[in-house]
């Protein structure tokens, strides 16, 4: 019985200390996203033209290999 | 004096053609990027491009990396080889997991009617013996 209390006790102690953590995690990859996407939607064609760059590049690589 | 001037002018005739078709070629360079623009404008009306990207920025540009795949040429490689078969095991697992699950819970609800029909025959045959599946 008290083994459970005790491992309870630390689960919740891991929890709370992870809790924050994860959440700044969390918000920061919100945040990351929101700016990714933000990009590509202001810059579409640049974006689509480094993408197929990127893709041929690795086509290219792929190829050799 | 008219020497002079003579000289001058041959002097100068070299930097004057090269001005010419520096100039020519700034012409053509200006036309064909306006082309370009151009082309470039016109394929995105015609696709709707920036409609797509507002509407699935990630999807576009995985749209965008694999059409440089293939025309970089890594369609008929190893890895693109690699990639099919991973997908296709991800692919069968997910589309063949729910097939069986669903399976399993008609066998085992076909299963548990047998059960409950073979209880309730028990019950109804009261004290006669039931016989051993054996002998079924």
């Amino acid at each position: 019985m008290e083994i459970a209390e005790q491992i309870e006790s630390t689960v919740r102690d891991v929890g709370a200390r992870v809790r924050p953590q994860l959440d700044d995690a969390k918000r920061r990859l919100t945040s990351l996203n929101g700016n990714i996407t933000g990009y590509i939607k202001e810059n579409p064609g640049r974006c689509l033209i480094g993408a197929i760059a990127i893709g041929f590049l690795v086509g290219k690589i792929a190829r050799r290999a | 004096m008219r020497r002079m001037v003579a000289m001058e002018t041959q002097e100068q005739k070299p930097s004057n053609g090269h001005s010419e078709e520096g100039g020519w070629v700034n012409e053509s360079a200006h036309k064909a990027w306006d082309r370009t623009r151009g082309a470039v404008a016109e394929l995105k009306r015609a696709a709707a491009i920036e409609e797509r990207v507002n509407r699935n920025p990630y999807g576009s540009i995985a749209a965008a990396l694999g059409i440089g795949y293939v025309l970089g040429g890594g369609i008929f490689t190893p890895l693109t080889s690699r990639i099919v078969a991973l997908g296709l095991r991800i692919g069968i697992r997910l589309a063949v997991l729910p097939m069986l699950k669903d399976e399993i819970s008609v066998l085992a609800d076909a299963l548990g009617g047998e059960g409950e029909v073979g209880e309730a025959s028990k019950g109804r045959r009261g004290s006669k013996a039931a016989k051993p599946s054996s002998e079924r």
